[in-house]
């Protein structure tokens, strides 16, 4: 009779400790998964923050530049497809970062080349309102580059963690996947230069 | 032995210049300082005024606003660089990242840069295009003089009453008056204060020493009614001069208090800049 007592109490204390350990580690990944869903809404933020500033920049530079037509309308198009890219945080594998990092290099391309045509317009460039965009712009592509560093590193410590041995028997069980980094692009996704 | 000595002199010669070469932005300054003139273009008085202008700022007001001045970026962005020095330091409160970080690399061999880079917190009242502003109207012209210490201080002119939401920034950029104006506002204000001292102390007029105790009187009220008003005062009195002479404004009269550190502020890359 008391050995089985014995046995169920040993029994309990390997349940509760064994249910403890694993729980300990199910709401780590969790919390870990939250800050980088957490850190890709920032990035979707600055994307859709620049995006927002592109309507203005258009129609400043169009009011000095309307027959540069070709280029403004490659930028309005380059945000037409980057604003329709978007990605589910239960989804942020490596292939749909690129694709979406792809879409938004597009358009900071299609900005550099716009930017770096309004240097042969004086007047623009003494625009107050073209000037405030400008310095908008460029404050958005540090903002760009710091929350995709961020998320780099939020990413880094979850697929770290659901990789080490014993979370990543876990983190199958549970489905946690790992999650996809933003790569530094030569040139394309070097912020366009601006000069005053 | 001896090649044991060598061989760890060598070692630790090499951990020496690894260690510099990552550590490009300066370590988080200890004791914990707001104004950080690494690059020594302040007079040790001006420091002094600076200083003790931003921690009592700080103090009232809970904005962190942090000075760094260096001679070289080491080939990075004026924006990382600024960008890097708040994360990395943690400028401003960790609850409401109301940190404002002012770098200054003076015009040496290379160009100057300067930059002013805002905390999450404060990215709404300091935007990116007034940031802008506030560098390309109110440092670039004094840093071009060498004035480094005027510049600074136009700045702040802005910034502080801004970031304190005494003047919206919108005022500021309406007719680049807003400083005009909170500097009126400021005069007022002391002569009001000069005013109510002069009604307090009664027979001061019949000694013109107890006039100057007076004035030490009023730099001691003033800092505990209004520190932007008294930078604004401090920089109007001393605007027409070359602005060394303004330094006087925070100095011993204030005798102020230590700052208590940084407060583990987040930065997001908001701010701007300007070179010349």
């Amino acid at each position: 009779m008391k050995k089985t007592w014995i046995v169920i109490a040993v029994v309990a204390v390997v349940v509760i400790s064994l249910f403890g350990w694993v729980k300990g580690m199910y709401n780590g990944m969790v919390e870990q998964e939250e800050t980088v869903n957490k850190a890709w809404s920032q990035v979707e933020n600055v994307y859709q923050r620049r995006a927002d500033l592109i309507p203005n920049l258009v129609n400043t530079v169009k009011g000095y530049a309307a027959h540069e037509s070709e280029t403004l309308q490659g930028v309005v198009e380059a945000r037409a497809k980057a604003t329709q890219m978007t990605v589910n945080v239960d989804d942020l594998t490596e292939e749909n970062i690129k694709k979406y990092q792809a879409a938004q290099g597009d358009l900071q391309q299609a900005i550099g080349r716009l930017l770096m045509l309004t240097e042969n317009y004086p007047d623009l460039k003494a625009n107050e309102n073209f000037r405030d965009l400008q310095a908008q712009l460029e404050g958005t592509e540090n903002r760009i580059t710091v929350e995709r560093q961020k998320f780099n590193e939020a990413a880094k410590e979850y697929n770290t963690n659901i990789r080490k041995f014993p979370t990543n028997i876990f983190a199958g069980m549970f489905g946690f996947e790992k999650k996809g980094y933003f790569e530094a692009q030569a040139g394309a996704e070097k912020a366009p230069e601006v000069k005053f | 032995m001896r090649n044991k000595t060598i061989i760890s002199f060598v070692v630790s010669m090499m951990v020496g210049f690894f260690v510099t070469l990552s550590a490009q932005v300066p370590e988080k300054p200890n004791p914990p300082r707001l104004i950080n003139d690494f690059a020594k273009i302040f007079t040790p008085q001006q420091v002094a005024a600076l200083e003790d202008t931003l921690v009592r700022f700080s103090k009232r007001t809970s904005n962190q606003v942090t000075i760094v001045t260096v001679d070289e970026l080491g080939g990075m962005d004026a924006s990382q660089f600024a960008y890097e020095i708040g994360e990395k330091w943690g400028v401003g409160g960790a609850k409401h990242d109301n940190g404002v970080v002012i770098l200054v690399k003076p015009k040496n061999e290379t160009k100057g840069q300067a930059f002013i880079a805002t905390g999450y917190g404060v990215e709404g009242v300091l935007p990116d295009a007034s940031c802008s502003r506030i560098v390309n109207n109110e440092m670039i012209p004094a840093f071009k003089n060498n004035d480094y210490y005027g510049g600074v201080v136009r700045a702040l002119n802005v910034i502080l009453p801004v970031l304190a939401k005494e003047y919206s920034i919108a005022e500021y950029e309406k007719g680049e008056s807003g400083s005009v104006v909170a500097g009126l506002v400021a005069v007022l204000f002391g002569m009001l204060l000069v005013f109510i001292v002069f009604l307090m102390s009664g027979n001061s007029k019949d000694n013109d020493n107890d006039r100057d105790g007076d004035s030490g009187t009023f730099g001691g009220r003033s800092s505990a009614g209004d520190v932007a008003a008294a930078i604004l005062l401090g920089s109007l009195l001393g605007g027409s001069s070359s602005g060394r002479s303004g330094g006087s404004f925070g100095g011993g009269s204030f005798g102020g208090g230590s700052f208590g550190g940084f407060g583990g502020g987040s930065f997001g890359g908001g701010g701007a800049g300007g070179s010349w």
